[in-house]
């Protein structure tokens, strides 16, 4: 089971469209029940980091974070989404 | 003809919570989002909308009369209750002018691009509830719904040229290339950002003027979440409130639970929305790619990771209650809203290049301007509210200080005072706004191709 935060300005917004995107391209991918995804504020990365495996953010984060951050800005614009993907995929195989 | 208005009158007849599903249900599969999919999200809406009530149930029932109580015994004047950004999208959606907004801001979104008045593909399909929420606002003081919809769209258009504007000091900022924000609340003060920050460059001596704010955000975080400046806040009105310690106590648990739950049931909005946003993307996305130098136009959430950003709405979040007590002519009590300060920032933080010190002359002047148009706005944002299906408990006026404080939306309002020559003035305001900005792009696509 791979525990993926994801987060955005408010842990409401844009982790809601991402959140259902990269279900989305996960389940498609073989991944459907090994993951689970928990949405959060870019405030609560710091403090939730050490608790998940990677974390897929909106927006910038800074400081110190205890799990690798993906930039999942692609997952709202749609450009240079493979790339993105890719580097998901890389982290689920971990 | 006849069966037709009298179909529209059933569905009015409804109220919000039934009319919402329908109306997104049936927009959702016209736009091919599918019929299952469009009926759930048409639910989900309805779901929120239920939701919102329910909690603004607990602050009528339990934060209100306290407020009240604080507010008599010490004689402030702060009794219009900020019940939110949430409130002020539930009024957009629920209004006549935002039952058409998406397919007529895709519309404006189309005729720019083709006529190159913007640069940006505006795919953030959610946030055109801010553009509808001034159309309300004027479709309610007017009563007329045509001078809401032109207020929407001339509304629309300011914004999306200062979106294209500010795109290339965001990428600077934030190193987010081909990303602009036209938001119809943090694109809202960059004029304002603007003139300030040339003044401050005037000035000789206070131009140097910086604040260091990189450690700021760090360590104090944590009181910038909604849970903790809700309990905070709960506690400090039911102590001025005179309440027993219990008293005390649950306030502060109860406001904190506001304040989280508030945005939690804004967010089934969103999701409600997903499959006609999504549907909505691929269409505009598959016609307006291959053209020069583009932007995506994106929520402006995606700006606020900046330190600085973060550092500076923490700081104000106590300004805005200073302010808000020794203000002359406010009537507002900051609550809700005060978590989402972090919005007015993403573009005023590059537009002032990181100045810490500019950020928060800016921001002061900011608030001090909201408080005072949340007060001015406060009687047709509760009206509003009421229209859409709201339960507000008699005696109560809401506002809110991030939309309800919005100076586009004042000033669009303001335009309407005028009746017919107003609506003209502004028709011609984001009309030369667009041709201003067809100049610059033309200009620059002309720069690109020597």
């Amino acid at each position: 089971m791979k525990k993926i935060l994801l987060a955005c300005a408010s842990g409401i917004a844009t982790s809601t469209a991402v959140n259902h995107k990269l279900s989305k391209v996960l389940d498609e991918k073989g991944y459907k029940g090994q993951y689970r995804i928990t949405q959060c504020k870019v405030q609560e990365v710091f403090a939730q980091s050490a608790n998940y495996d990677f974390c897929v953010a909106t927006t910038k984060i800074s400081g110190e974070v205890k799990c690798p951050v993906i930039l999942g800005i692609a997952f709202l614009t749609g450009i240079g989404l493979d790339k993105v993907v890719a580097q998901v995929l890389e982290e689920m195989k971990k | 003809m006849d069966i037709i208005l009298k179909f529209f009158g059933f569905i009015q007849g409804l109220g919000a919570n039934v009319m919402m599903p329908i109306i997104i249900s049936i927009i959702g599969i016209c736009m091919g989002a599918g019929v299952g999919k469009s009926i759930r999200a048409g639910l989900t809406v309805g779901v929120g909308f239920i939701g919102l009530n329910l909690v603004l149930g607990i602050f009528g029932s339990y934060v209100a009369p306290a407020a009240e109580a604080m507010i008599a015994n010490w004689g402030l004047s702060t009794s219009i209750m900020d019940v939110g950004w949430p409130a002020a999208a539930a009024i957009a959606m629920g209004s006549a002018v935002g039952t058409f907004i998406i397919p007529i801001c895709l519309l404006v979104n189309i005729v720019m691009l083709i006529t190159n008045t913007t640069q940006t593909v505006n795919i953030d399909i959610w946030n055109y509830w801010h553009f509808a929420f001034t159309g309300s606002l004027v479709y309610m003081l007017t009563g007329n719904i045509v001078y809401g919809i032109i207020a929407a769209i001339v509304n629309m258009v300011i914004i999306m040229v200062m979106g294209d504007v500010t795109a290339p000091l965001l990428e600077k900022a934030n190193g987010m290339e081909g990303i602009s924000l036209p938001h119809g609340f943090t694109t809202a003060y960059t004029p304002i950002a603007f003139a300030i920050n040339w003044i401050i460059d005037k000035i000789p001596g206070v131009n140097k003027w910086d604040i260091n704010l990189d450690k700021v955000q760090e360590k104090f975080g944590v009181v910038g979440e909604p849970i903790v400046i809700g309990s905070v806040l709960g506690v400090i009105i039911g102590i001025l409130a005179g309440q027993t310690p219990a008293g005390v106590l649950g306030l502060g648990v109860q406001l904190g639970a506001v304040l989280v739950l508030i945005p939690k049931m804004a967010a089934l909005f969103m999701e409600g929305l997903l499959p006609i946003s999504d549907a909505a993307t691929e269409f505009i996305q598959k016609r307006f790619t291959a053209r020069g130098k583009m932007y995506i136009g994106l929520d402006s959430a995606i700006g606020i990771g900046n330190p600085t950003t973060l550092a500076v709405s923490l700081i104000l979040i106590p300004v805005a209650l200073i302010l808000a007590v020794i203000l002359p002519g406010n009537e507002v009590l900051p609550l809700v809203d005060l978590s989402v300060i972090p919005y007015m920032f993403v573009l005023i933080i590059p537009i002032v290049n990181g100045n810490g010190f500019r950020a928060i002359v800016v921001g002061i002047v900011n608030l001090a301007a909201g408080l005072l148009i949340a007060t001015n706005l406060a009687p047709a944002i509760t009206s509003s509210a009421i229209a859409s299906g709201f339960e507000v408990a008699a005696n109560t006026t809401i506002s809110s200080i991030c939309d309800g404080a919005n100076p586009l939306t004042w000033i669009m309002v303001q335009f309407n005072k005028f009746g017919v020559i107003g609506v003209v003035l502004a028709v011609v305001l984001a009309l030369a706004l667009a041709l201003w900005n067809r100049n610059r792009i033309l200009k620059q696509a002309a720069e690109m191709h020597e």
